[in-house]
Parts: structure tokens; C-alpha cells; sequence
């Protein structure tokens, strides 16, 4: 038994790892710019810069000395001058670029870090006759080329970095640009957005919530309780009821009862979530004004959208446990039961229960995460603050540490309960700690 | 089979187990009638379609989006809007024709990402095994792992609001389920003689598997395709009423959004029609589904019958 848990658990690495790994490019690669998204283009690029310094957004993706910065946006200079309009002496000329003639101040969008390294690349040409010379902090003059040419200029900020440090000095000519960028140096290659997110996750720390302004994990705390409140009544109640229905229809199997369940179930089934909820706040709420329709006060708030909950699973997990009874119910050793003369209740409750309690046993585990991302729409209706609601919220505001957060943490919690779904097995089964 | 049964001339009373099925099939009241009726949403589609493009080919506003506050409200009666209007004077009948086009968009381009996903993946770890097969069921347990509605939401927010969201969100993370069974199927398939013999005739791998083993695995694709679409209509109208799916067009989701604040002070048409449309199709999507299972899985039919 051991050698299994051992075995089970050292297969559960890869998974996480998978996990880790599909967040990482979900939210970091795929994602495009966070801070974008959440903050909307109508703000400076230092309000981006301070959101992509706090969640590591601008370091490399995986590897590397370079990472992002927007004190200088990246321009290609193909149709207009971009962040450059307006610069004295730099002029957007169709087909050839931007012309700088004389001093052309460098427009930093803010200050660069003191004694940080920089790297700027340009693609240039530069008429013969003319010289020019870039001014980081320190002097860098740029080659004469009559073909456009790429090269990329190292240099360090000054302890004091002000807006207009940078300077392109042209004398004798124009100098012509296609292309700029500039990137900022990081001390070392592995301080990347990846290790910057497993290191994260080793410190259970899940970043800020840029739409409430809190840590993720004081939010999920939170949330946790109303959740929980909300959906383990429901995972009672729905198994239970579903267990007892499927019950009865193995004993009254193929009886007006067993068919008219099915059918029931189907139908349960194929009604919308979203019409058992406006249906029952309407009618149970308003009409017959049962129960409250909004709050989380007291245990009385939580009826309506418990049972909601239940009747809306009800059909799925009816239709999946009656299966299982009718699987179990052809087995020889059931046959033996009846032809001794034991009596069909005592098979069913004796025999056919305890033998299916495995698949149930793997269904109610496998639905515990659930219990923990909580229920999206019966919580934003109801107005439970629970993790559902945070999760509506923040996919609503586009807050991406909060929907990392919470995939990662459902996530992992699902890998767990599968792992103890099959422990569960092989405790309960020893057939199964042979394979 | 056939031919070669013919030139041995040898009679095969033997039906294929798609005519097998079909007739099984059409034997069911029940099923030809979901058939029936899929059939009906699917040239309502069509002709919502039709209407789309004809009105953006003619770079005009589309009748169904035109408010006409004169028209509020309108209960449903015999007329010009027998479905009655919405809240902005837009006949509901309309509004619930464009909403099965995109219903049916959502689930033929869903099904369209996933279901090749699937297969194909499937197939592979099925056929090879190995290295391939253990990197495939690594791939699949991930997704697996990742809550379903939680993950979908949050590929439809790194994508964006809209319909592509809800293209990638469903078609991406529902892939898995066929793959699992098409991988257990290909690796039973795999021993079978048949496979054995394509091999020793020095076919290709690619040609066994797609030729030969999918064929035969078809069955489980049918109905799973029938299962996800409905799924992927009950998805499309959560997220279209949460607000992060579709925009600017008469969606199922955002009728019953709409419809929802209006139903306290009466007005229940555009509620009652829109749940009622979308429960016939998922009905219909659903019973079909396990027809289809119960006919094309002969494994089913000789326990059950």
C-alpha cells in the first residue's frame, strides 16, 4: 500500500507541473499585456511600468538579460512618427523613416533606473558626411552607413536619471531611423517571469488584485467560508437525493416510477441554470416571497440558492447513479444473492449500495474542488461573497492575478482529490493496488 | 468488406452498424422526432444567417437590432410581432432566430476546435503508445485537472469579450473527454487482427490509423459531438448573460439578461420564449445523444433490450 501512495504521489508532480506550466502561458504569453487590460490604454506608461513591476510582467518570459520597459515605446516608423511626433528636429518622412537633423531629444515617457543597464536598438542609415552621436550617459557615436543598419547600443543610467537624458546629436547631415527599441538589463538571466511566477507560488503568494487592491490571499480567505456555506449543503443534499432516487429506481426498475425518473432527469437536465434561477427568485422570491433574493445574513439567505443548486445537479447525478445501480445490479454475485431467496431490498441495500459506494465515493471527491471554486452564477445572483462572485468580478475587470489565483488553486485541488479518489480505490479495492 | 464478400460470392445478411443503427434509430418515436427538430433549429439557423449577411451586404442596421420605442412592451398577439417586443420595441421572434444562428455557430466552430483536438490526439496515443502516449495523457490530465467553467471564462478573458472567446474558451478545454475514449478505443482497436494484417501489408502509419482504426471509432465521435453541442449552447448562453460572450447581437444569454428585470414588473414573454427555445434544443441535443449512444454501441444495446 506504500509503494502505491508513493507511486500515486509521484504522478501527481507532472500534473502540477502542467498546471503551473498552462497558467504561465494562459495569463503570461498568451495573454498579451496584463496591465493593458486591466488598466485600459487612458493611463501613463509609468502607472503600466509600477503594475508590471509588482507582478514581474516585465521581466524575460523564461530566460534572458533583457527584459521589457515602456519609458521608450517600441517604433517602426512605417506610417508616422508614433511617440515621436512632436520631438524638435525629428521629422516623419513616408518610405524613408524618421529624419533627425540636429539635437533630438529621446522621448522617455519617465525617468529611467538609476545605474540600471539599457540596451537600445536601432536600425539606421546615416548620410556620409554627417556624424552623429547617441548621448546615453555616455558618449556613443554612431558609424556612418549608407544602407540601413542595425546595432545595438549598451549603456548604463547615471545614479540621478531624468526624462531627458538621451539625446541624438546630429551635425553635417540627417540621421535616418526605421527602428528603435529599448530594453531594460536584469542582473540575471534566470530572473525571469517564470521564476518569478513558480517563486510565487513556492511562498503561497499570489499577487495583488488590481481591481480591489488587496493581496489575492486575503481575498480568497474571505471567500472561502461563503462558499463553502453555500456549496457543501448543496453536494449533501444533491448526492444524497440523487443516491436515494437512483435507489429507487434500480428496485422499481423498468416500472412507470423508473421511467418517469429517467425522463424527469432528462428534462432536469436540459433546463438552464440561468432559468432555474430567475425562474425561482422570480417565482419563490417575488411572487410567493418566500425566501430573500439578495445577502448573505443569516442561514435563511442561503435556502433559496441551495435548492436551486440541488435541483439543477439533480438530473445529471440521478441519470450517472442509476447507471451505476443497473451496472451493478447484473452481476453474478447479485444473481446468487436473489436465487439463495435473499429479498431485492436486502440486495439492494446490502449488496448493490456497498458495491456502488466506489463510483460514488470517486464522484463526491471529485466534486469537493468545486466546493472550493465556489458557483459563479448562484453567487452573483444571490449576492454570497463568496469565491464564485470574486471569480465574476475579476474576470469582469480582467483582474489577472485573481483568475490565476483561482484556476491554479481549483486546479491543484482537483489533482489532489483525484489522487485521493484513487487512494480511496485502493484502500477500498485491493484489486486495484496490484495493477 | 463488401466487394470482397461479393467476389467470394459468399451472401452477407450481415447489415453494416450504420444501417444497423439508422434503423435502430428510426425506429425510435422519440429520437426521430429530437432528429426532426434539430433539424428545424439547424434551418432556422441557416435562414438567420442568410438574414445577417443579407442586411450586412447591404451595410444596413438589421430589423432585429432597430429599436422602436413606440412598440414597447407589446404583449405577444396575432400580427406583426407574435412573440411580442422587448423593451426597446424589437420583435422577439427575430431576436430568438439570430439567436439560434449564433447558438449553432457556437456549437459547430466549438465542435470544429475540438473535436479534430480530440481525435487526432486520441488517435496518436492510442496507436504509438510510448512516449507519445504518456506525453498526450500528461497533456489531457492537465486540462482535465483545470476547472471546466473557470478555465473557459478564463481563456474568453485573456482573449477578449466576444465571439472568439467563446470559440477558443469551449473549444479548447473540451477536447478532453474524446480524446480519453478515442485513445481507450484506438488501443483496443490496435490488437484486433485487422489492424495486424493492414500492417503486415506494409501500410502506413498515418493510413492505418485515419483508414482503417477511425472508421471504426467513428461511433464515439458522433455522439459526443451530439452531447457538446449541447453543452456548448448551455456555455454560450452563460457567458453571453454573464457579459463576457457575445456583443451587440441577439443572444440567447443576454435576451434572458435583458429579460430578467423586466419579468418583476410582468413582462414574461421574452423570458418564457427564450427558455423555452433554448430547452427545446438542449432537450432535443440530449435525447439524441443517448438514442445515438444506445444505437451505435452495440455493447449498450445487449444489456439494455
Amino acid at each position: 500500500m506504500l509503494r502505491f501512495v508513493i507511486r500515486r504521489v509521484w504522478q501527481m508532480i507532472p500534473t502540477v507541473f502542467g498546471v503551473i506550466l498552462i497558467t504561465f502561458l494562459l495569463f503570461n504569453v498568451v495573454g498579451g499585456s496584463p496591465a493593458l487590460m486591466t488598466l485600459g490604454k487612458h493611463v501613463t506608461p509609468r502607472a503600466l511600468e509600477e503594475f508590471d513591476e509588482v507582478r514581474g510582467f516585465n521581466k524575460p518570459l523564461i530566460f534572458g538579460w533583457w527584459g521589457k520597459t515602456r519609458a521608450l515605446a517600441t517604433e517602426t516608423f512605417e506610417h508616422s512618427a508614433g511617440s515621436w511626433r512632436g520631438v524638435t528636429n525629428a521629422e516623419f518622412v513616408a518610405g524613408a523613416g524618421l529624419r533627425l537633423t540636429g539635437e533630438a531629444p529621446v522621448p522617455l515617457a519617465f525617468p529611467l533606473l538609476p545605474t540600471n543597464t539599457y540596451r537600445l536598438k536601432l536600425t539606421y542609415r546615416l548620410a556620409e558626411g554627417a556624424s552623429a552621436v547617441f548621448q546615453g550617459l555616455e558618449k556613443q557615436p554612431l558609424e556612418f552607413s549608407k544602407v540601413w543598419k542595425t546595432v545595438v547600443l549598451d549603456f548604463r543610467s547615471g545614479a540621478r536619471p531624468t526624462e531627458t537624458d538621451l539625446v541624438f546629436r546630429v551635425t553635417g547631415g540627417a540621421l535616418e531611423l526605421r527602428a528603435i527599441k529599448l530594453q531594460r538589463g536584469v542582473g540575471q538571466p534566470f530572473d525571469s517571469q517564470l521564476v518569478f511566477y513558480l517563486n510565487q507560488i513556492r511562498h503561497f503568494d499570489f499577487g495583488m488584485s488590481s481591481s480591489l487592491n488587496q493581496p489575492v490571499s486575503t481575498l480568497l480567505k474571505q471567500g472561502i467560508g461563503p462558499s463553502l456555506t453555500l456549496m457543501l449543503p448543496i453536494l449533501i443534499g444533491e448526492e444524497v437525493l440523487a443516491i436515494v432516487l437512483a435507489l429507487a429506481c434500480a428496485f422499481y426498475r423498468n416500472t412507470w416510477l423508473d421511467r418517469s425518473l429517467v425522463i424527469v432527469a432528462v428534462a432536469l437536465m436540459s433546463i438552464n441554470y440561468l432559468v432555474w434561477i430567475v425562474g425561482g427568485q422570480f417565482v419563490l422570491g417575488q411572487k410567493l416571497g418566500w425566501f430573500p433574493v439578495w445577502g448573505y445574513e443569516s442561514w435563511f439567505y442561503l435556502l433559496l440558492p441551495v435548492l436551486i443548486g440541488i435541483i439543477s445537479g439533480l438530473g445529471g447525478n440521478l441519470r450517472f447513479y442509476r447507471t451505476i445501480m443497473l451496472d451493478e445490479m447484473y452481476k453474478d454475485y447479485i444473481r446468487t444473492a436473489l436465487a439463495k431467496g435473499v429479498s431485492k431490498g436486502g440486495v439492494l441495500f446490502k449488496h448493490v449500495l456497498k458495491n456502488a459506494m466506489i463510483p460514488v465515493v470517486t464522484n463526491v471527491v471529485i466534486a469537493l474542488p468545486f466546493l472550493y471554486t465556489g458557483n459563479f452564477l448562484l453567487e452573483s445572483f444571490f449576492g454570497i461573497p463568496g469565491l464564485g462572485y470574486l471569480g465574476i468580478n475579476a474576470i469582469n475587470s480582467s483582474d489577472v492575478d485573481v483568475v490565476r489565483a483561482l484556476v491554479f488553486i481549483g486546479s491543484v485541488l482537483f489533482v489532489v482529490a483525484n489522487l485521493v479518489t484513487d487512494l480511496l480505490y485502493a484502500w477500498l479495492d485491493p484489486r486495484v493496488r496490484l495493477e | 468488406m463488401k466487394p470482397e464478400a461479393d467476389k467470394l460470392g459468399v451472401e452477407m445478411a450481415g447489415r453494416s452498424l450504420w444501417a444497423d443503427a439508422w434503423r435502430q434509430l428510426r425506429r425510435s418515436r422519440l429520437a426521430m422526432a429530437c432528429l426532426w427538430i434539430i433539424g428545424l433549429y439547424a434551418v432556422a439557423a441557416f435562414y438567420g444567417e442568410a438574414l445577417y449577411l443579407y442586411y450586412h451586404w447591404q451595410d444596413a442596421p438589421a430589423p432585429y437590432n432597430v429599436p422602436h420605442l413606440a412598440l414597447q412592451y407589446q404583449a405577444p398577439a396575432l400580427g406583426a410581432h407574435p412573440l411580442g417586443t422587448d423593451g426597446l420595441g424589437r420583435d422577439i421572434g427575430a431576436r430568438l432566430l439570430q439567436g439560434v444562428r449564433i447558438a449553432f455557430q457556437v456549437g459547430i466552430i466549438t465542435s470544429l476546435i475540438a473535436i479534430p483536438i480530440g481525435v487526432i490526439l486520441g488517435c496518436l496515443a492510442g496507436y504509438f503508445g510510448g512516449r507519445t502516449d504518456d506525453f498526450i495523457v500528461w497533456l489531457y490530465s492537465t486540462f482535465a485537472s483545470i476547472p471546466g467553467l473557470l478555465f473557459i471564462f478564463a481563456i474568453a478573458m485573456v482573449v477578449g469579450k466576444g465571439l472568439l472567446g467563446i470559440y477558443l474558451g469551449i473549444g479548447l478545454t473540451t477536447w478532453v473527454n474524446l480524446c480519453r475514449l478515442i485513445r481507450a478505443e484506438v488501443i483496443k482497436h490496435k490488437a484486433r487482427p485487422y489492424v495486424q494484417a493492414a500492417r503486415a501489408l506494409g501500410l502506413s502509419h498515418v493510413r492505418i490509423i485515419f483508414r482503417h482504426i477511425l472508421p471504426n471509432v467513428f461511433h464515439i465521435i458522433i455522439v459526443s459531438f451530439t452531447l457538446r453541442f449541447s453543452y456548448a449552447i448551455g456555455t454560450e448562453v452563460f457567458m453571453s448573460f454573464l457579459g463576457i460572450g457575445v456583443q451587440g447581437e441577439p443572444s440567447w444569454g443576454l435576451m434572458i439578461s435583458n429579460a430578467r428585470l423586466r419579468l418583476w414588473y410582468g413582462v414574461w414573454w421574452e423570458m418564457a420564449f427564450t427558455t423555452l427555445v433554448i430547452f427545446v434544443i438542449v432537450l432535443a441535443f440530449n435525447l439524441l445523444g443517448d438514442a445515438l449512444r444506445d444505437a451505435l454501441d452495440p455493447r449498450l444495446r445487449t444489456r439494455d433490450n
